[in-house]
């Protein structure tokens, strides 16, 4: 089964140089376990190009006693993003998030991200393939 | 199973079973074909949606009138009809939302979004074929319809995001806005009355225990 039947393509995102209160205020208000963060790169172009998760906001700096107001969002995000094109199997997403130790990753068409999908998306697929069985295409 | 051996005896039953499966065959056929001329923005093909909708029609029919002629116990009868009923809605739907789209220039930022509900729509329709032939084998549907269900919320958690695009799409007139409307809420809707023909499998199937 490929991804692009399972993915989000809603991607909540933060611009950079916000600030990790920001990001707090957002993720709790939405019910978020992370968010896409939106930098500017050296062509000028406005792209994501990182995450920041609850862990990294939580043990980077909430732990530490931190005012999260003084932190910015690009301070504290993970770079690179970890992409999949949405054509793989959902079997390779889940390979991927192994081996990288992550939660969700971002599905990428041409560099641009399109979608995310995670853990959960990941059992949705095997409920369904499951329930297909000898049918699946 | 009660339900496998009343399904299997009999010429007039299995009539009625080929026809039922050959109904929801051809709603798989209208998904496939509505999702790829949307793909291809090919309206052509999506003239076709309109054309195996008659065709469902006509299959619907004959169900009808083969129960009625005395295939199936009478107190069977009318949840095998309205399940018939239900799926030919699903057509009906369809056959609506295509027509919208003939009659609408999709905005480009709405597309890929669209297109995914086509094909988690016509996804949906290969699980209701699935759970129908489950059912005549007297397997458990548990399993078949969680997996419709999970189709649906991810449908649903789209359709808002859609429409939410689509507020920010400009229209030119009170028309072409409100056929993009229906055509967002027909193509995000086909999905709740698939559930729902799901739903009646598993009361059918439940009611014959």
């Amino acid at each position: 089964m490929q991804i692009n039947e399972f993915m989000t393509t809603k991607v909540e995102s933060i611009d950079a140089d916000r600030s990790v209160y920001d990001a707090v205020e957002i993720m709790v208000d939405q019910h978020l376990r992370s968010l896409a963060v939106k930098g500017t790169g050296k062509s000028g172009k406005t792209s994501i190009d990182g995450v920041v998760t609850a862990r990294d906001i939580v043990f980077k700096v909430l732990a530490k006693g931190i005012n999260p107001r003084n932190v910015k969002v690009s301070e504290i995000a993970s770079r690179p993003i970890v992409c999949i094109e949405q054509q793989r199997d959902v079997e390779d997403a889940a390979a991927l998030m192994e081996k990288s130790n992550i939660a969700r990753l971002f599905v990428c068409d041409e560099g641009k991200v399109i979608g995310v999908i995670s853990l959960l998306d990941i059992m949705a697929a095997e409920l369904i393939t499951r329930a297909r069985g000898s049918h699946d295409s | 199973m009660i339900l496998e051996r009343i399904l299997q005896f009999g010429k007039k039953e299995r009539e009625v079973t080929e026809d039922m499966r050959r109904h929801i065959q051809l709603l798989c056929d209208a998904c496939n074909t509505f999702k790829t001329a949307m793909e291809k923005q090919d309206r052509n093909l999506m003239r076709e949606v309109i054309d195996l909708e008659r065709q469902g029609d006509s299959v619907r029919r004959d169900v009808i009138s083969h129960i009625y002629e005395g295939a199936f116990l009478p107190y069977l009868r009318p949840d095998l009809c309205k399940f018939v009923e239900v799926v030919d809605e699903v057509f009906d739907l369809l056959k609506d939302t295509a027509s919208c789209y003939l009659d609408t220039d999709l905005p480009e930022p709405l597309r890929n979004d669209c297109v995914r509900v086509a094909l988690l729509n016509f996804r949906m329709c290969e699980m209701l074929l699935i759970t129908f032939e489950a059912m005549l084998e007297g397997r458990d549907l548990r399993e078949k319809t969680l997996a419709i269900r999970i189709y649906e919320k991810k449908i649903d958690d789209m359709k808002f995001d859609i429409f939410s695009q689509a507020q920010e799409v400009g229209v030119t007139d009170f028309w072409s806005g409100k056929m993009l409307s229906d055509l967002i809420s027909g193509l995000t809707s086909i999905s709740d009355m698939i559930e729902d023909a799901s739903d009646h499998l598993q009361i059918l199937n439940l009611s014959t225990r």
